[in-house]
């Protein structure tokens, strides 16, 4: 007889882990993660392309959204954070907004409800490549400068350098991009799990025997939607805070007193 | 002390997993003490700027999200060392 | 039913790893896919986007300049309307001041030529109103001096020399008329 008593979370390891579909065990094996990165990735491209193409000077319905999407990257994201010279970057910037935000969406779309973003994989390839753009940038535009300039910022005691050098280098080499690919791995899986969670304890109030005690699982349910909007916006936030994020770092290596 | 918990360990494999579990749960627990303090203070003094300044509301919300990502990544090194501390 | 449902939705792996350490297959297929989406979107959307937005924004720019320039001429015509009605209304007033004063100049002549004429009716009829008194005194200056005589007679029972009678009445009566 399952009673509530019997609930048992399965490892978390099973939420995230999916086997190969195609190419089995090869390097380029896709599995569930691989197959949305791909599906969201067709769906930019598509949506983009088709949406840029017709020009009307007055836009509806696709283009419109196209446009908006430039324009937030463009004014509120390259011009504001990076700096007003800084328009080269747009496209960067905006692709790596809407892969992000795409691969977050997953997360509560019926029936797939899984972030792709939620294995390390996707985030620690972006952040690894955010990381080496704004390395080269900064090393491009100042030259040795944009080093010393992190390691030694001007304005402070000679004696606080042995303090302060340690913790730059270890900010700019490594806290940087460590961080920007576990912010948003962490975020993504914290909510699938909290998300799974609610599910399986709705399914399990719903499996119990004696038929009033079902009635237990309205709580669980109306919490998971609940839950669900709330992860809506932390989808898009979270693609926010990293393009943001990225647009701060580019700032830094474009401008040094920035 | 930490002999004991050694041979405990190997007289009951058992024991390892939960001592680990109780391990990770603490190491989280105290990581996310200080980002939530801190996350409280920038998002109340970012609303406290916005309310004086509401024509200054876009940047101070930018800066407000920074604020808060800068702050939250020490809470997700603990997210982090719960599933590396648990395995 | 729904946690067996649920339980096989979620992959059974074949050796627990850390969930939170990344896989090749993924890593390399991110980057595929992502190099890809930023070369298409590079190559054509973000172009044409910013063509787009650009050509609206030459577009408005235009327009609002076109209408600042509608709005100055717009702005001078209503100046010379204004300028062209105050005129007008000026001629007019002055032409009401013109026509007043000369309606004000009839109206004096008039009372002057209809004073005139009343003065000189007053004077005649004060002349006739003379002339009558006069008459009517001497009718009455003839009366009376008959009246007396006959009273006179009558009353004497005696008949005087009429002649001297009549002197003596008249010299009595224009003594009482002067008095």
């Amino acid at each position: 007889m399952p009673v509530l008593g019997a609930f048992v979370f399965p490892p978390i390891d099973e939420l995230f882990r999916w086997k190969d579909l195609w190419f089995n065990g090869s390097p380029l094996a896709i599995n569930k993660t691989v197959l949305l990165v791909l599906i969201s990735s067709l769906m930019i491209v598509t949506i983009f392309i088709l949406g840029s193409r017709k020009r009307a000077l007055r836009p509806g319905g696709v283009q419109n959204v196209v446009e908006m999407t430039y324009e937030f990257i463009d004014n509120g994201i390259t011009k504001d954070v990076v700096g007003h010279d800084a328009g080269r970057f747009t496209p960067f910037l905006g692709t790596l907004f809407l892969f992000i935000l795409f691969l977050n969406f997953w997360e509560v779309i019926p029936g797939i409800q899984f972030p792709p973003t939620s294995r390390m994989g996707i985030p620690g390839f972006l952040a690894l490549l955010v990381y080496a753009v704004y390395l080269v940038t900064g090393f491009k535009n100042q030259g040795f400068k944009y080093l010393t300039g992190h390691l030694f910022p001007p304005g402070v005691p000679k004696a606080l350098y042995i303090l302060v050098t340690p913790i730059e280098f270890v900010q700019l080499f490594l806290v940087r991009p460590f961080s920007l690919a576990v912010r948003l791995l962490a975020n993504m899986m914290a909510g699938h799990i909290l998300l799974t969670a609610l599910a399986l304890l709705t399914a399990y109030a719903l499996d119990t025997n004696p038929g009033i005690l079902k009635v237990i699982a309205v709580g669980p349910f109306l919490l998971n939607i609940g839950v669900t909007g709330f992860e809506i916006l932390v989808a898009f936030l979270q693609a926010y805070i990293f393009t943001l994020l990225t647009a701060v770092y580019l700032g830094d290596a474009l401008h040094p007193d920035h | 002390m930490s002999q004991l918990i050694v041979a405990a360990t190997q007289l009951q494999p058992d024991l390892k997993a939960g001592l680990q579990s109780i391990g990770a749960g603490i190491a989280y627990g105290a990581a996310a003490i200080g980002p939530g303090i801190g996350i409280g203070l920038v998002v109340g003094n970012a609303i406290q700027a916005m309310a004086r300044q509401p024509e200054m509301q876009g940047t101070i919300r930018t800066t407000m999200f920074l604020g808060i990502a800068f702050t939250e990544a020490l809470a997700l090194f603990g997210f982090v060392l719960f599933f590396l501390a648990k395995s | 039913m729904f946690a067996t449902l649920l339980l096989a939705a979620t992959e059974v792996s074949v050796k627990a790893k850390n969930p939170i350490l990344p896989e090749g297959k993924e890593i390399l297929w991110a980057a595929i896919a992502f190099v890809i989406v930023f070369s298409l979107l590079a190559w054509k959307a973000w172009p044409a986007i910013r063509a787009a937005l650009k050509a609206r924004q030459d577009k408005i720019s235009e327009d609002l300049e076109k209408a600042e320039a509608a709005r100055m001429e717009a702005e001078t015509s209503l100046e010379d309307y204004k300028r062209q009605l105050a005129e007008a209304r000026n001629d007019a007033s002055r032409i009401i001041e013109e026509a007043r004063l000369q309606a004000e100049g009839v109206r004096q002549e008039r009372i002057a030529a209809v004073e005139g004429e009343i003065a000189e009716l007053r004077a005649r009829a004060a002349e006739d109103i003379r002339l009558a008194t006069q008459r009517a005194m001497s009718d009455l200056q003839g009366r009376v001096a008959e009246l007396s005589i006959e009273l006179a007679e009558k009353v004497v029972e005696r008949n005087l020399d009429r002649q001297t009678q009549t002197a003596l009445i008249e010299s009595y009566i224009n003594q009482v008329g002067s008095n």
